[in-house]
């Protein structure tokens, strides 16, 4: 291990403000009085601290909808507009705090969150801070859960390959505009593509996300929550793209079609899922993926599996039709080079052919999802809410994810 | 005695009046307004004041006295009566004229039919309100609201009327087929609505039956077992007894026991009730869409535009265009290094992030930032694709027109 994984992303210094470094632009402020007795001198006091204040009276914060070892998640309406909702996710704060400042992940939330608006990401409305330092982000209210329960509610929802291709659309915007704009977001999963009220699909937790580096800048190769993660990353490779989203999303797109995950490998490690990807896609060797061999994690393999033909994935996932396969295998490519871009894969020509993409009023939804969506916000990165009893003795796997590590030494 | 007859043979040539008017509407349309101006003249005429006196067929002269299977048919070209062994005898070769004195339509046999109603002139206006509302046959979804609707609906009445009573005709007709013509598919669509709705309602109705039947048929079933059950349960009670068992003992947990399965039961009963509620709101809401119809015409309307897969953004360059190459030596290497190539980096990424950030800025004034962020500020609605657009802006990008 060459890099340290605390070369990936060392976010811009907190540009939310700490007592001790007023934030620049309000220029006046002096520091470290107290605001209470801003009656003196009112402006010096802390215009950011007025500020912060102003923020958090526009909400009246309701109901708690979840909590999680990272954060609690309220339900909010705007103090002028009762019928506006909002949520509140209150990072909680950990020893590391003291030391550190902000986690990364929150950081790294608000960095992108503030930047990115588009429909089919979650909207940051606003970020303030309350009395001990703690970090609230006011996040859009998604009443209607996320798209993993929809997948594992085998009983009573059902959905076409119409709907399929609708959510997959929507997703595939959000990741464009990331792409776009430079974003890797590195945590694609079903459980973080959140289902506004409208049954829009919202791209969530942006914790893992890094803008897209520069030559020879190193990336850390883990990240992504291991059953999305991309046979690159599991090589080791430290310079890579946006495939790996794509990749991601190819495997959100076959769970959605065979209602199970693409990679299920058990138990979760790196071994086992390579195997299993050379099982159902075929082994990595020099001919399909030119340079693989020259990765720092490769292993030359001991029996090779051919490529899977499309034949054998027509097999599978048939119920899509012919094209629907074609993007998948394209998604699902070895090679990130030959794997299709975000901006390829919206020029498929499965999104255009029939059936058309369901409306959004006729999508399938699961009331009652607003504990739902505190249960999706309070989690980190890198986790599956399936894995209770692990998260609950520390062990979770979003141990295994970088920003875990930065803080490694500290628990 | 006549009378008697004529109504006891209502109900089939209403029938044959509703398939001649459903299937030849389009023709009888088009014959229309020609029909209507002959009757012009006919009306004044023999048609209604020799109808009460006379049974007796005015081209033969033979009466339903004398020849009790007498039948009188009337072609809605002059609507003249005439016996049916005349329209017979006339017609069979052909076209020809009305045989009445003073008529001189051509008639053909094809179109003659029994009369449905004893005044002439009900059958008339009857045949008249058919045919306009064969072509006017909007439906309240159509329109904006039930004031347009009810304008609407004034609007075919007052054509209706001028037809009857032969008032503006010219200027009507023209009306009538300007819209005809104007509106052939929608009246086309009009019309397959109404019919699949006649349809759908018959089906519902089915379903709903069966649906019915499955409900009682499971009841009882259900009775039965649980019937069954207590009786086992007794049993069970009493073996155990035999066996010499605690008797209170055994009672209890009998008691017990039977507590727990009618519990158990009353779960999957209200479950049931929930699945089935379920299922009839799902129905109603068919149903009601369906009785409804036209409410989902303007949105099927709207899907013609062709999906758009980027949901109408596009990036675009004002200030550069990317070139497929660039000969500066850190790209250069960073193409040819194994490492980066087969991890999936992708040059192009840096190159096109360099230069919009190179770019990034020009064209933006620090004035009209400002403005639009406070009108963004203002809208909170408009504050994600507006805050959009302004980074878009802010990194040269231009974003296309949704």
């Amino acid at each position: 291990m060459a890099a340290s994984p605390a070369l990936d992303v060392p976010p811009d210094p907190p540009f939310k403000r700490r007592k001790t470094t007023p934030e620049p632009t309000s220029g006046t402020g002096t520091g470290t009085d107290s605001p209470d007795d801003s009656a003196s001198a009112p402006l010096a006091a802390d215009l950011a601290d007025q500020l912060d204040s102003q923020e958090r009276k526009k909400y009246v914060k309701g109901k708690k909808l979840g909590s999680g070892q990272y954060a609690d998640v309220f339900e909010a309406h705007l103090l002028a507009d009762p019928k506006k909702l909002v949520a509140i996710k209150k990072i909680k704060v950990g020893p590391e705090v003291q030391e550190f400042g902000i986690s990364y992940d929150s950081l790294r939330e608000i960095r992108f969150l503030q930047e990115l608006h588009h429909p089919n990401i979650i909207k940051l409305h606003a970020v303030f801070s309350t009395k001990n330092q703690n970090l609230n982000l006011v996040l859009e209210h998604l009443p209607q859960g996320d798209l993993l329960k929809l997948i594992q509610d085998t009983q009573s929802i059902s959905y076409t390959p119409a709907d399929i291709k609708a959510w997959m659309l929507m997703l595939q915007r959000a990741i464009y505009f990331c792409h776009a704009n430079g974003v890797l977001h590195r945590d694609i999963k079903p459980n973080n593509l959140l289902i506004a009220a409208d049954g829009e699909i919202k791209l969530a937790d942006f914790g893992l996300a890094r803008p897209m580096a520069d030559p020879y800048q190193p990336m850390t190769y883990n990240t992504i929550t291991i059953w999305y993660r991309p046979p690159e990353l599991f090589f080791q490779a430290q310079h890579y793209g946006g495939a790996v989203d794509i990749w991601s999303c190819g495997c959100v797109f076959a769970e959605l079609i065979s209602r199970d995950v693409l990679f299920r490998a058990w138990p979760e490690n790196e071994i086992n899922m390579v195997k299993l990807i050379c099982e159902k896609v075929g082994t990595p060797t020099e001919e399909n993926w030119p340079g693989v061999s020259k990765l720092k994690g490769y292993v030359t393999p001991s029996e090779i599996v051919p490529i899977k033909t499309r034949d054998d994935w027509l097999a599978v996932f048939r119920s899509i039709g012919e094209l629907g396969v074609d993007l998948l295998i394209k998604m699902l490519t070895l090679d990130p080079r030959v794997r299709l871009t975000a901006e390829g894969v919206l020029r498929h020509p499965f999104w255009t052919a029939a059936p058309r993409p369901s409306r959004l009023e006729d999508l399938p939804r699961k009331g009652g999802g607003v504990e739902v969506m505190g249960d999706s916000l309070k989690q980190r990165g890198g986790e599956l809410p399936r894995n209770g009893e692990a998260n609950a003795a520390g062990v979770g796997r979003g141990d295994k994810v970088a920003r875990k590590i930065d803080f490694g030494a500290m628990k | 005695m006549s009378r008697l007859a004529q109504s006891n043979r209502a109900a089939p040539v209403a029938k044959r009046d509703a398939r001649t008017a459903g299937v030849g509407g389009a023709q009888d349309g088009e014959l229309l307004h020609n029909n209507l101006e002959r009757m012009n003249i006919d009306q004044q005429g023999d048609s209604t004041d020799n109808r009460p006196k006379s049974e007796a067929c005015p081209v033969c002269n033979s009466t339903k006295y004398l020849n009790s299977n007498l039948r009188f048919l009337v072609n809605p070209e002059c609507y003249h009566k005439v016996c049916e062994s005349c329209v017979d005898r006339i017609f069979s070769n052909g076209p020809a004229t009305c045989p009445i004195q003073g008529c001189s339509r051509t008639l053909r046999k094809h179109r003659f039919r029994e009369q449905t109603f004893e005044d002439i002139k009900v059958e008339r206006e009857v045949d008249i309100r058919k045919r306009v509302q064969a072509v006017f046959n909007r439906r309240e979804d159509d329109f904006e609201g039930l004031r347009d609707y009810n304008d609407y609906l004034n609007d075919v009445e007052d054509i209706t009327f001028n037809l009857i009573n032969n008032i503006d005709l010219e200027d009507t007709n023209r009306r009538f087929e300007a819209y005809q013509k104007a509106n052939q598919t929608i009246i086309a669509e009009n019309e397959r609505l109404a019919r699949e709705e006649k349809m759908g309602f018959a089906a519902n109705q089915k379903a709903e039956r069966l649906l019915a039947r499955e409900r009682r048929d499971a009841a009882r079933r259900e009775e039965e077992d649980e019937r069954r059950e207590i009786e086992e349960g007794r049993r069970d009670v009493l073996k155990r007894l035999a066996a010499g068992g605690d008797a209170e003992k055994v009672t209890k947990e009998g008691q017990q026991v039977q507590l727990k399965k009618r519990l158990n039961k009353q779960a999957a009963a209200q479950r049931q009730q929930e699945l089935q509620n379920a299922a009839g709101t799902g129905n109603g809401t068919a149903a009601s869409t369906m009785l409804k119809g036209l409410k989902a015409r303007p949105k099927k309307a709207e899907p013609e535009a062709p999906i758009d897969p980027f949901g109408g953004l596009r990036f675009t360059h004002k200030y550069f265009e990317m070139q497929d190459d660039y000969r500066w030596e850190g790209i250069q290497d960073t193409m040819k290094d194994v490492r980066h190539m087969a991890g999936g980096y992708d040059v192009r990424d840096f190159t096109q992030r360099s230069l919009v950030a190179a770019f990034s800025g020009l064209g933006v004034f620090a004035g009209e930032e400002g403005g639009e962020m406070e009108k963004v500020m203002v809208d909170e609605k408009a504050l994600g694709t507006a805050r959009a657009d302004l980074g878009l802006k802010d990194s040269g990008m231009a974003e296309a027109p949704r």
